[in-house]
């Protein structure tokens, strides 16, 4: 999938919360469920390891600069003010695992750049660390094991943590950028003390996390007990090159670590621990305990070593605005909370998609994450073909999980994919909103069509190419009379008509007849669009006649019905032109059988000049519902890319308006997801086909292609230029049709048609 | 002595009269103003109509705004002259040329010299490459929609050129 959202969004994965759960179940021994861990069906959260390490040291040493200290030293006493520069250097034995901070959680959160783990390139770092590592190795692995096994080590954690933060806070606060993350060592980190690539952060993450259950896990219980043992004989490695570091001290412990599947890093988790730091120290509160900052800010350490024991980040993943509300009071519960929290704003601004539960989350790279994600979702597909609800009601719930490490159009897709799909699971009888039979979906169905009219260039694009080609097939004609299978709002029908006003020779005599369905307040809406056009086309002086047509199901009609009266010879006036203009509405009729056949003869019958229809250019109605399955996958990815890039640079600063209006476009494409993979049958209106099965369909019909002219195409290239983030869209011209499409992939089709010449 | 001084009252009134036909006012030759300002673009004849009321009232003339349109925009300068009528008479109903410019052309032209710029071509390109890209039948196809837009009451706002607005922000 295009994870082009990556740079920008990045992940939203938080796996904070695991942090602040485990320290705060520390003392309790294993960690328990909480928030929406605990509604993880009994994960047993402590399966999973969060690795949550502050390199305190490290921020302490930043402070002082002195990067290669080869002999850190344990300060006790009061734990450093983060806020200051009162900082002590901690050294500590294991350096926190912190996610790299993606863009947004940098920008809001200065100076959370926790430690990227990476490789160290810092021969020094390397050459200081292989000096000591031999003999203080032993030494220091004991002393780190009766410290660990204090429960002090929490607080250690939580102490350095926060004084790594507060110095980042201090020290970085114009530095909090992800973008140092590429490659190479990485900035943040290394701003820390820290040199480590990016590329070796995952291994790392895991080995100390390895080192952490090596060492133990209790609750934090004093402090001062474990500090004061730590001053007194701990010997400690410069963990600057982390990597190495935390290889020596793994294998010097020997503990069996459990074989850890490696999961990738992930940037959300990361991204997760940073928040939990900056919100902390932005409040450069005092901070009396070494509690990790408050909910939302919990380390994203957690690891998520199998899969499926997902984190609670089910469903919360868009909009921190929930997950923030679900974080606080958990992360309250810590007794040794006495951070100042940061104010929700901030928190939730960074925390946008925060995992609100301290679940181990999977640590995964955002490239990989998608390519699980998108593996998990065909394997779900695959299951429901074959009718193993278990497993893919296991891996819809995978699938949402894995959503949230993705960021933008990909998390998106990937949530209204894995609603649809839980649709199909839970309830097999097709739901009738889905199918668009009920009211109150035509209703919110209609403004959903306006918004997407509004936000993207597609109707604008189909309105126009067809529009061009009914004015090229009207050249000449007094009398001329559209039918509009489905009206709507009848956006299409100004511009036509301002054009036939402009064309030289003047205006013809216009009928209009627009079909569309049954309202749910049985307000005439027809009416009320005709009765708009017929003034506009008055303010212009084109003679305009109006007629609706309220039919459920464009099979119901018929062809006198279409022509009506007037369409005959009328005392030797000319016969009247007739253009038939579908967009969007042919496919609907495949759901029945027979009905596309009827409709297409009714046209037929009214023998057109032209018949335009626009059409998704994919092709949804395969037989199987996993080749169904995957072409909206991946003609949906396009979609809302397109949304994100072109509606997002328009709007940028435009605040709520075109937020909003992205927003509707993307319920209104996501009830079209559902449709194609929720239901079937007759319900499932939704059946795209690309150009070439139309053809097919349409040449059995008796109809032959008309060629396009390049006015539309020049036309429809102006227009897409005006788009803000036009540059993505593309028109082509293919056989005589008009497709617009993002990038390289074609999205919808406009093509012509009239009556084969040689079946007149 | 009276003759010198007569001729010196001569002289003082041919160099008055002289002087008057000299002194040359712009805002007496309307015409000439609106001919001038219709070669203007759009934002600088905004910026003319703050001059004076003269000025202003000129250039609030649709024929103004016409020439402006038609200089800016590619496919409409060379309309015949009964193309021409029938043109203004279905823009003078949308709105007027004024309008036109206002909705659809100052924000398209706007739009494409943006993304243009940003693409790293020169200003002066920029202009001249706007211009070609955006036709008259375009724009009036736009603004059409958005004048049928309005006729709908007063319910909404009329949207669908929103997506030419630049982004405002309202933080």
């Amino acid at each position: 999938m295009d994870s082009k959202a990556t740079g920008r969004k990045g992940c939203r994965q938080r796996g904070g919360l695991l942090r602040r759960d485990r320290y705060g179940c520390r003392h309790r021994g294993p960690p328990r469920a909480t928030g929406i861990r605990g509604r993880l069906n009994g994960v047993a959260p402590h399966d999973c390891r969060s690795v949550e390490r502050a390199p305190v040291g490290g921020g302490g040493r930043a402070r002082q600069g002195t990067h290669d200290a080869t002999q850190l030293t344990v300060t006790a006493g009061p734990l450093p003010r983060v806020c200051g520069r009162q900082c002590r250097p901690l050294t500590y034995a294991v350096p926190s695992l912190f996610v790299p901070p993606s863009a947004p959680l940098c920008k809001t959160r200065n100076g959370t750049h926790l430690n990227h783990l990476g490789q160290s390139s810092t021969a020094d770092g390397v050459k200081s660390r292989a000096g000591k590592s031999d003999d203080p190795a032993s030494r220091q692995d004991r002393s780190l094991r009766s410290l660990l096994e204090e429960k002090v080590k929490n607080n250690m954690k939580r102490e350095r943590q926060e004084t790594v933060v507060a110095a980042e806070t201090e020290d970085q606060k114009g530095k909090a950028r992800m973008e140092a993350e590429d490659g190479g060592v990485d900035e943040l980190l290394a701003a820390l003390g820290y040199k480590i690539r990016s590329t070796d952060m995952a291994d790392v993450a895991q080995k100390l996390e390895q080192l952490e259950m090596a060492m133990g896990t209790s609750a934090a219980a004093n402090d001062d007990a474990l500090l004061s043992h730590l001053a007194s004989d701990a010997v400690h490695y410069n963990p600057s090159d982390l990597s190495t570091w935390v290889d020596t001290i793994l294998s010097e412990f020997n503990a069996p670590s459990p074989p850890l599947p490696p999961p990738p890093l992930s940037h959300a988790t990361l991204q997760h621990h940073f928040d939990l730091h900056p919100a902390g120290t932005e409040q450069n509160s005092t901070i009396t305990t070494v509690d990790i900052p408050s909910g939302p800010r919990c380390p994203a350490e957690a690891y998520h070593l199998e899969p499926l024991h997902a984190p609670a980040v089910t469903g919360r993943i868009v909009n921190g605005s929930d997950t923030q509300s679900e974080v606080s009071p958990s992360s309250r519960d810590r007794k040794r909370m006495k951070l100042c929290t940061s104010p929700p704003s901030s928190s939730s601004t960074t925390d946008a998609a925060t995992s609100p539960a301290a679940l181990p989350v999977v640590v995964v790279d955002t490239q990989e994450s998608g390519i699980r994600l998108v593996h998990a979702l065909m394997a779900c597909a695959e299951a429901v073909q074959q009718d193993n609800l278990k497993v893919a009601d296991a891996l819809v719930k995978q699938i949402t999980v894995l959503a949230t490490s993705q960021g933008g159009a990909m998390r998106k897709v990937a949530g209204y994919f894995a609603e649809a799909l839980a649709r199909r699971i839970y309830r097999p009888q097709p739901a009738r909103n889905l199918g668009g039979s009920t009211l109150d979906f035509a209703a919110f169905d209609d403004m959903l069509h306006q918004h997407f009219y509004e936000s993207c260039p597609y109707l604008k694009f189909a309105h126009f190419t067809a529009n061009q080609a009914i004015l090229e097939a009207f050249a000449g004609c007094r009398r001329v009379h559209v039918v509009d299978l489905g009206m709507r709002e009848g956006l299409q029908w100004p511009a036509l008509l301002q054009a036939l006003a402009l064309r030289p020779g003047g205006p013809p005599s216009f009928r209009l007849t627009g079909i569309g369905p049954p309202q749910p307040d049985h307000s005439d809406a027809l009416q009320e669009v005709g009765w708009k056009l017929a003034q506009f086309a008055d303010t212009i002086r084109v003679d305009f006649r109006y007629r609706g047509f309220v039919a459920a199901s464009l099979a119901d009609l018929e062809p006198y019905m279409l022509l009506g009266p007037d369409a005959g010879d009328i005392d030797g006036e000319e016969t009247e032109a007739v253009a038939v203009n579908s967009v969007f509405e042919l496919h609907r009729l495949l759901a029945r059988q027979g009905a596309l056949e009827k409709v297409l003869g009714t046209i037929r019958a009214m023998r057109p000049r032209i018949v335009t229809v626009v059409e998704q250019e994919a092709n949804h109605n395969g037989e199987t519902f996993l080749e169904r399955f995957t072409e909206a996958l991946h003609y949906y990815s396009t979609m809302f890319d397109s949304l994100e890039g072109g509606v997002s640079a328009a709007s940028d600063a435009a605040g709520s308006g075109g937020r909003r209006n992205q927003v509707m476009s993307e319920v209104y494409l996501g009830r079209q997801i559902c449709n194609v993979v929720a239901c079937e049958g007759a319900e499932r209106t939704e059946r795209h086909e690309a150009l070439a099965q139309w053809r097919v369909r349409m040449g059995r019909a008796g109809f032959e292609p008309v060629p396009i002219g390049s006015n539309a195409f020049k036309q429809a290239s102006m227009l897409l230029a005006l788009f803000a983030g036009g540059d993505g869209y593309r028109v082509e011209e293919r056989d005589g049709s008009l497709t617009l499409g993002w990038h390289t992939r074609p999205l919808i089709t406009t093509s012509a048609w009239r009556i084969t010449s040689a079946a007149c | 002595m009276l003759t010198r001084e007569e001729g010196e009252e001569e002289q003082e009134e041919e160099e008055e009269a002289k002087g008057r036909r000299r002194a040359f006012s712009i805002n007496d030759n309307v015409d000439l103003l609106a001919e001038i300002l219709g070669r203007l673009d759009g934002r600088s004849l905004a910026v003319a109509g703050c001059v004076c009321r003269l000025w202003s009232a000129v250039g609030r003339r649709d024929s103004v705004w016409e020439a402006v349109c038609h200089r800016h925009v590619a496919g409409g300068g060379s309309s015949a002259a009964g193309g021409g009528c029938s043109t203004r008479s279905v823009v003078a109903a949308l709105g007027g040329y004024r309008r036109l410019y206002r909705l659809c052309i100052g924000p398209a032209l706007d739009r494409l010299a943006g993304s243009a710029g940003g693409r790293g071509s020169t200003t002066t390109t920029a202009a001249a490459a706007a211009a070609h890209h955006l036709s008259l039948s375009l724009s009036l196809s736009l603004f059409s929609i958005d004048c049928y837009e309005r006729l709908g009451g007063r319910q909404q706002r009329p949207a669908s050129l929103l997506f030419l607005c630049k982004p405002v922000d309202v933080s």
